[in-house]
């Protein structure tokens, strides 16, 4: 464990690694946000697989096998890929889900083509290019990470310097048109911006598993958080810790494909975020459903001791619990519910095991029930 | 040909069929990405049963990928139902952890065994002819033309006997319903389907390479045709071509057999998005420039009908007019304007003042009645 | 803002839209067929018909959503490139994600964005401005609640107040009474009372013909083609909305007892 943290505040090339996954974390998980806001989860799948035959092409034609080059034929290929979605559902008038299914598939295969095509080369022995299927984090150089960080900072500063148009064109697109705004072109820029999010992580993650890495910090932010400036800070910060911790646990275990144990990682992060997250977490969905069904029961009981203390001439009669579980029909948990209308100063414990109205309560009682008859009759 | 080359084709043919089947119903149902879904997330099952088994020709290898293939299906359907998150998201959320696990065990436990990463994406269908079928010290073929031929069955089968609840429950699942068969079910039986179809097709060319199978020859074949049989059996025909072709391509680079077969199947559609005699590209374009004209013919008699009896009548039925009003070009104007006159529609009177003869009028009116 | 007089001029006192031999198509499948029309100012005008009559895609033509296959609009006498910041638009609830992370404050912002300009962002004139907005559909109190905690009315009141702060001329809805509460719905009626009588004009699209007579001045009826347009007195007639329904009006009893409605078209 000692150990562990010494790697992971001294080794310099471990340092630079997590370095770079922190970054491009940073950058996916910002960018993802609108991805995820905008129903796109799935493109962005489409987006990192249709790269692949651009990584492959970019070395072919160059001859190089230095990372810009091929980020930049990623980021070609899987722009085109996009295009191929749209030209699809437009010209061919076919579902998107189809759409980016065969381009998906198609892309990726035709780019597995063009890899044992390379691999048949005979300097492509050293070519490494499978690295970018699974990921492979400690390929990467300090010339990589400089390239994602600079990369990554210049997309997170167009995302902020038009910021209020990638939020209203989200949130309601028909009327961010009726302001005059060019619709299109901040379309076209912000889903560039996504195709460079995903490339930047092809070399750590891969293609295969990139769209995880865009769709999971965003969705687990959105439950922790109601503002869209909130949900991207803190998807960029999920984002960054996924690819830190992932690049982590996989150089603890040598030949380990970094690219399943960040998306691991970054899932975890999901199932964490839906159960645990206040206000919108199901932990805290079930607490609030089960403060409101012990509410109704409580209000049941307190609607038969109205009753039973109707039929006495003494108000303040005590009436057994047993005969308040035979009103409920044999109800477990009566005694929780007058608990909780003892804590409200509803009801009172007259004599052990016998219960009554409080005043507060039959005004209560009053209000609540005779009230509703009168609406409802 | 070599025999070897046969039964590699053979076994093309088979898988891609095999796939096209259900694919059909993939598409229509709006459902493609499942098949995405799907074939990654066997992988876990697959895995987990070889660990249990020990063997990698169990058929319980089988029945576990089916089993999670539907428990990704109940999975991203629960986390949808949570209302946390939107169905597109849920799918992508779930099937990459299952699938990360699924690597993750492989490379940490599974390194040296015939299940490798590389085979996961590949698929190894050039090896497939290695694995003989013998019963008795009779050779019966590749194992796995067997196991893809007992699924091509099956999945005959099971849309033989469920046709109709199949295309009631795609098409309107509230009828489905109140016919009384459940759409839930259904559902299910085909998702389960669907995996059986990825599990066997998954050795045969990987786990992505299935999705361009199962999608783009019914894609294709929707665009080719509007009935449901025909959109099958193109479907099955399309597919095949595919795979041949595919095999062929493969051959020529010397490259990667399923990689070739998915290309193949992006270039079977892409001709068919081009070409398709009714929904096609091209098909389109043509019918477009040709409806211009005749369209834009039937908007000037609608127009003139409008104004015929209005006091602005003199000034808008004017040739010179409609470039200011319907933005039409001069040129445009008068090309729609003989157009409409040598049909019969209507007369030019003095000073390009258009009228309508009884033919136009009758034309505009019936026209705007629709 | 500008006073009365001034909203409502228009230069030569001309019509606040004007719509001449509109036709607009969907792949070669007419949905508006040779329109005209006249939108008076200052006047609160319903644009109705049945399902599929072209509604909203009239109002989308006249936002410059969507691209005509003939015809030339006008508002206040320009093209709409030149009156963009004269337009605001409400469209319909259903069409956006109230699941979006963003707050009641936030959503009516959006309506100063285009006046703000690129690359800067809304400040504390644009909030004052924002909460004024509120305040005149009564949602103040919620301006910092998060969009998916609204009701349906007090979503449309927001959409509303949106376009309030955009301080237009001219306001195109489409159905803005669509699924609300009575109480939304008598706020929103006081509020284009209120636009009205300083000089603006407000065009929307509208389902319940009974409420016509009583909360518009003029009606447009629509079905693919114009059928009538004009003064709801003048043009409400069963006649026309038969012609537009084709027989089957709903509440057309309603309408004929109408003392307003059932003078012959003329």
């Amino acid at each position: 464990m000692l150990e562990a943290l010494q790697v992971f505040l001294f080794d310099y090339t471990f340092r630079t690694v997590a370095l770079g996954a922190a970054a491009l974390g940073a950058v996916a998980g910002a960018l993802g946000c609108f991805a995820v806001l905008r129903r796109q989860s799935l493109l962005g799948d489409a987006i990192a697989h249709a790269a692949l035959p651009g990584i492959g092409l970019a070395f072919l034609l160059t001859g190089s096998r230095a990372t810009p080059v091929l980020v930049l034929g990623a980021a070609l290929a899987g722009w085109i890929g996009t295009l191929a979605v749209m030209g699809i559902v437009r010209g061919a008038r076919l579902p998107e889900d189809t759409a980016l299914g065969i381009v998906l598939s198609v892309f990726f295969g035709f780019g597995l083509v063009i890899l044992t095509f390379v691999q048949r080369l005979p300097l492509a022995s050293q070519a490494g290019l499978e690295t970018f299927l699974w990921g492979q984090a400690a390929t990467l150089m300090a010339a990589d990470v400089q390239m994602i960080i600079i990369v990554g900072a210049g997309a997170l500063a167009l995302l902020a310097l038009f910021w209020k148009e990638f939020k209203v064109l989200s949130f309601d697109g028909a009327f961010a048109a009726s302001l005059g705004m060019p619709v299109r072109r901040v379309e076209f820029l912000l889903t560039s911006l996504l195709v460079v999010a995903i490339v930047l992580g092809l070399q750590t993650v891969g293609v295969v598993l990139m769209s995880a890495l865009v769709v999971a910090p965003a969705a687990a932010a959105r439950q922790w958080v109601d503002s869209l400036g909130l949900m991207v800070l803190l998807a960029a910060a999920l984002g960054a810790l996924a690819g830190v911790v992932g690049v982590g646990f996989s150089s603890a275990g040598s030949g380990i494909p970094t690219g399943p144990v960040i998306v691991l990682v970054a899932s975890a992060i999901v199932g964490i975020s839906l159960l645990a997250a206040p206000g919108r977490g199901l932990l805290a969905e079930l607490v609030r459903q089960r403060r409101v069904g012990r509410r109704i029961r409580a209000d049941a009981v307190l609607a038969d001791l109205y009753a039973l203390a109707m039929q006495h001439e003494d108000r303040r009669y005590g009436h057994p619990v047993a005969t308040l579980r035979t009103m409920r029909h044999g109800e477990v948990g009566i005694e929780r519910s007058l608990e909780t209308l003892a804590e409200q100063g509803w009801a009172r414990e007259l004599k052990p095991g016998s219960w009554g109205l409080t005043p507060e309560g039959e005004k209560r009682a009053r209000t609540r029930f005779l009230d509703q008859d009168a609406e409802h009759p | 040909m070599s025999g070897l080359d046969f039964e590699i084709q053979l076994l093309a043919v088979v898988v891609s069929v095999a796939c096209a089947l259900p694919g059909v119903f993939l598409v229509l149902r709006r459902m493609a990405l499942l098949s995405d879904a799907i074939s990654h997330s066997i992988l876990l099952g697959i895995v987990l049963a070889f660990f249990w088994v020990q063997d990698l020709n169990s058929p319980i290898l089988i029945l576990a990928a089916a089993a999670t293939g539907l428990l990704m299906v109940a999975m991203v359907e629960a986390l949808h139902a949570t209302r946390r998150v939107k169905e597109d998201a849920a799918i992508a959320l779930v099937f990459p952890a299952l699938f990360s696990l699924a690597v993750l065990l492989i490379s940490r436990y599974a390194g040296n065994v015939h299940l490798d990463v590389d085979a996961v994406l590949l698929g190894e269908i050039a090896f497939a002819p290695f694995r003989r079928l013998e019963v008795a010290g009779h050779d019966l073929g590749p194992r796995s033309l067997w196991t893809m031929g007992g699924i091509l069955a099956l999945n005959l089968l099971f849309m033989l006997a469920f046709y109709k609840e199949l295309k009631v429950s795609t098409f309107d699942a509230g009828l489905a319903a109140a016919m009384g068969f459940s759409p839930v079910l259904i559902q299910y039986a085909f998702m389960g389907l669907v995996s059986v179809t990825a599990v066997g097709a998954f050795d045969a060319v990987g786990s992505i390479l299935v999705v361009a199978l199962m999608i783009a020859p019914p894609a294709s074949a929707r665009l080719l045709t509007d009935r449901l049989p025909l959109m099958i059996g193109l479907s099955a025909l399309l597919a095949a071509i595919s795979a041949i072709s595919g095999f062929w391509i493969a051959r020529g680079l010397d490259a990667s057999i399923a990689g070739s077969m998915a290309t193949a199947a992006g270039l079977v559609f892409l001709l068919s998005m081009l070409l398709a005699p009714d929904r096609g590209v091209v098909a389109s374009l043509l019918r477009r420039r040709r409806q211009k004209v005749s369209f834009a013919r039937l908007m000037l008699t609608i127009h003139l009908l409008n104004h015929e009896n209005s006091p602005a009548a003199p000034e808008e039925n004017r040739l010179g007019h409609l470039s200011v009003h319907l933005r039409w070009s001069p040129e445009f104007a008068r090309q729609v304007a003989d157009r409409a006159e040598r049909d019969g529609l209507l007369d030019r009177g003095e000073g390009d003042r258009l009228h309508l003869t009884p033919l136009g009028r009758e034309a505009a009116r019936h026209f705007m009645a629709r | 803002m500008a006073g009365p007089e001034a909203a409502a001029s228009v230069p030569g006192g001309g019509p606040a839209i004007e719509v001449n031999d509109l036709t607009v198509a969907y792949r070669e499948q007419p949905v508006l067929w040779d329109i005209d029309l006249e939108v008076r100012p200052g006047a609160l005008t319903a644009i109705v018909g049945p399902n599929g009559a072209g509604k909203t895609t009239l109002i989308q033509s006249i936002l410059g959503l969507v691209r005509p296959a003939a015809g030339r609009i006008r508002i206040l006498d320009r093209p709409i490139r030149d009156a963009r910041g004269e337009v605001a638009y409400v469209p319909q609830r259903g069409t956006v994600d109230w699941d979006f992370p963003t707050s009641v404050l936030d959503v009516v912002l959006m309506g100063t964005y285009r006046e703000v300009g690129w690359f800067r962002r809304p400040g504390r004139a644009e909030r004052i401005r924002a909460v004024a907005a509120l305040e005149k559909v009564g949602m103040e109190a919620y301006q910092d609640r998060q969009i998916r905690q609204l009701s349906g009315g007090q979503q449309q009141r927001v959409f509303l107040a949106r376009a309030l702060v955009q301080e237009a001329r001219i306001y195109l809805m489409d159905e803005p009474f669509q699924g609300v509460d009575a109480r939304t719905e008598t706020a929103i009626v006081e509020v284009l009372r209120e636009l009205r009588d300083r000089g603006d004009t407000v065009v929307a699209v509208h389902h319940a013909l009974q409420t016509v007579p009583e909360y518009f001045d003029d009606v447009v009826i629509l079905n693919v083609r114009r059928i009538a347009s004009g003064p709801v007195s003048e043009v409400f007639t069963e006649e026309n909305l038969r012609v537009a329904y084709g027989g089957r009006v709903p509440f057309l009893h309603a309408v004929s007892d109408a003392p307003v409605a059932d003078l012959p078209e003329s």
